[in-house]
């Protein structure tokens, strides 16, 4: 039997059985949260295997053995439809959220609700899995919004300060019309075309690409935008990712915004319209984006003073060179440039998930141990908190890309492939780094400057806090030290299965 | 792709830079009566008069040089740019409505005259 089936069946179970197992005790409940994580983090890493080692695209059909209906000869089954960049993504979702569930049970020790909370976290999850194992549209617009709701949700679960409720409210409206542009988009295509399945409505549109196909396509692309936080539609991110509890920062800004952004763009841009858009057009359109995404958003990072926030623009940032790599691979589609850009922006989002989250859970034990997020109020952490500030200046040097870090390689890649498409998109790449890097150092020099007042008396956290820190910590340094194999054997060929389109459709149309 | 000694190339730019930088500096010394050698410690200020009218968040910056021409313009735009950056954040739901239809209508534009 595929494990396909219980990378959803696995989160969804736990979501929904989790207030009963609760009544059982609190340490039962949290148990119950870390056990349904751990599953889930264990059948992902089995996907991504299969996958790597096969390179074949896997193919689960809800209800029937064939997606084909009887007696015709398309598809007319909901598909999941798995590559290795799907799996690559589940098993980053599945890893990251088994971390901040851990670091969840210390973090969250004094809020009340927990229930809901642990609830939501693992329904977010859920969400994310569920986009990036989809193969049809509108499955993926339900589970994007699944993702939505429980991150909304989550934004505004303090809600007895005004920032989360604040916060909250602004994210749901703007992501709900967001949403409904994506939702606009995929009704377009489905009255243009008459089908969901995305393998099948690429074979279509390569046939008859017609301008309702372009409308669906802007729709689709600015509202994935807005859900991947480019700029100009990235203020959203700037107040949300701030306001939610540490641990749900760490996926928003280390998943949500990939899974539920970044992905889909890819996926939709290669896989679905690949065969019938102008490729170059849809290229340059996300590099333009993609530029402004990494200065403003590296260069915003650099003025703020709030913690919290300096990590929500970083992130902005950070999703411009996602985009930068991916624009690339679109316009010099069919080239090695193509690919090279193509597998850099992959792992720059692995890397990313993995830099930020540790970001993120590092701002949650300062704001927990001292009650402040405020950079002015932080200085000299260095001496009472020196675990922490080790990881946070590997977790900085990571995400400004110092060798021998994991941010070394996929930014390179990224520097590589820029500079040899267009040098131009190279400088700007470097100035978003030089930003980058004076934001951060700014930071550590708050850290190891002298120690004021109010950090005398700060402590370390506790070892549920410490443990999801330093594995992540070891994620960057392990990753860091064998760049070009992981490179080679797993960020490439994700690359080149994804420009691979007449492969993703045969996948599912290959009985048609 | 890049090989190992075309590292080489970022040592050349970096030269190319440093270059660039001192022939501005000593044209900004012989061409200007503000621009002059104070020697190690200068503070680097906003207005070429007021010495405590430092920059925000480099007040501990120190150079060699005081006066109100090259460096001081390229520091005052820099900081400029900043003070707009953090203006542009007004928090208003209506903004951000906007700027999602102007994205939206930017990618569409673009794909309907080029894609």
């Amino acid at each position: 039997m595929s494990v396909l089936p219980l990378v959803i069946i696995i989160p969804l179970l736990g979501a929904f059985s989790l207030p009963i197992v609760g009544l059982l005790g609190k340490r039962i409940r949290e148990a119950w949260a870390l056990l349904i994580s751990g599953a889930t983090l264990g059948v992902t890493s089995k996907l991504l295997y299969n996958v790597w080692s096969t390179k074949e695209t896997l193919v689960y059909t809800l209800g029937a053995k064939s997606p084909i209906g009887q007696g015709v000869n398309f598809p007319v089954r909901i598909v999941w439809e798995v590559d290795l960049l799907s799996a690559i993504m589940a098993f980053t979702i599945a890893f990251v959220a088994f971390l901040a569930v851990l670091y969840s049970i210390e973090y969250m020790k004094h809020d009340t609700g927990l229930e809901k909370y642990y609830v939501l976290i693992l329904v977010l999850e859920l969400g994310m899995l569920g986009i990036v194992l989809t193969g049809d549209i509108f499955n993926f617009y339900v589970f994007l919004e699944i993702m939505s709701i429980a991150s909304y949700a989550l934004v505004a679960f303090r809600n007895d300060t005004w920032e989360g409720i604040e916060a909250g409210i602004k994210y749901m409206f703007v992501g709900s019309l967001a949403s409904s542009f994506i939702l606009l988009g995929i009704a377009l295509l489905y009255g243009q075309y008459g089908t969901l399945t995305m393998a099948y409505l690429a074979e279509k549109m390569e046939a008859n690409f017609t301008l309702t196909g372009k409308i669906a396509l802007a729709f689709l692309i600015g509202g994935l935008l807005f859900k991947s936080g480019a700029v100009p539609v990235h203020m959203w991110l700037a107040d949300a990712h701030p306001a939610a509890p540490s641990s749900i920062s760490a996926m928003l800004s280390g998943l949500v915004i990939k899974a539920g952004g970044v992905y889909v763009i890819a996926r939709i841009a290669f896989s679905v319209f690949g065969m019938a858009v102008n490729m170059k057009t849809l290229g340059w359109v996300i590099i333009f984006f993609a530029c402004l995404t990494l200065i403003v958003g590296n260069a915003m990072a650099v003025v703020q003073t709030d913690m919290k926030r300096l990590l929500a623009f970083s992130s902005v940032g950070q999703i411009g060179y996602i985009l930068l790599g991916l624009g690339i691979g679109l316009a010099a589609y069919g080239t090695k440039v193509g690919e090279i850009a193509t597998a850099g922006a992959i792992y720059h989002t692995v890397n990313h998930a993995i830099i930020k989250a540790l970001l993120f859970m590092i701002a949650g034990v300062v704001l927990h141990e001292l009650g402040t997020k405020d950079l002015n109020e932080l200085s000299g952490l260095a001496k009472a908190m020196p675990k922490t500030t080790f990881a946070f200046i590997i977790g900085a040097a990571a995400i400004i890309g110092l060798p021998p870090l994991n941010g070394f390689a996929s930014k390179w890649l990224l520097y590589e492939s820029s500079a040899l498409f267009n040098p131009f998109l190279g400088a700007i790449a470097i100035i978003g780094t030089a930003f980058c890097t004076a934001a951060y150092i700014r930071v550590l020099y708050t850290f190891l400057g002298r120690p004021s007042e109010k950090v005398m008396d700060a402590k370390e956290p506790g070892a549920a806090m410490l443990l999801p820190i330093f594995v992540l910590v070891a994620a960057i340094i392990i990753m860091g030290l064998f760049p070009w194999q992981i490179s080679n054997k797993i960020m490439i060929p994700a690359a080149s299965m994804l420009a691979n389109i007449k492969g993703y459709v045969m996948a599912v149309m290959g009985g048609a | 792709m890049f090989g190992y000694w075309d590292a080489l190339y970022f040592v050349y730019v970096f030269t190319i830079g440093l270059i660039i930088a001192y022939l501005l500096m000593k044209w900004a010394e012989r061409v200007s009566s503000g621009t002059r050698r104070t020697g190690a410690g200068a503070k680097i200020f906003l207005s070429g008069e007021d010495q405590d009218n430092v920059i925000p968040q480099f007040e501990h910056f120190r150079g060699y040089f005081t006066g109100r021409h090259i460096m001081w313009g390229l520091i005052r735009g820099i900081n400029r740019m900043f003070i707009a950056f953090r203006r542009e954040h007004t928090g208003l739901l209506g903004d951000y409505v906007n700027y999602l239809l102007i994205t939206i209508a930017l990618v569409l534009g673009a794909l309907i005259i080029w894609g």
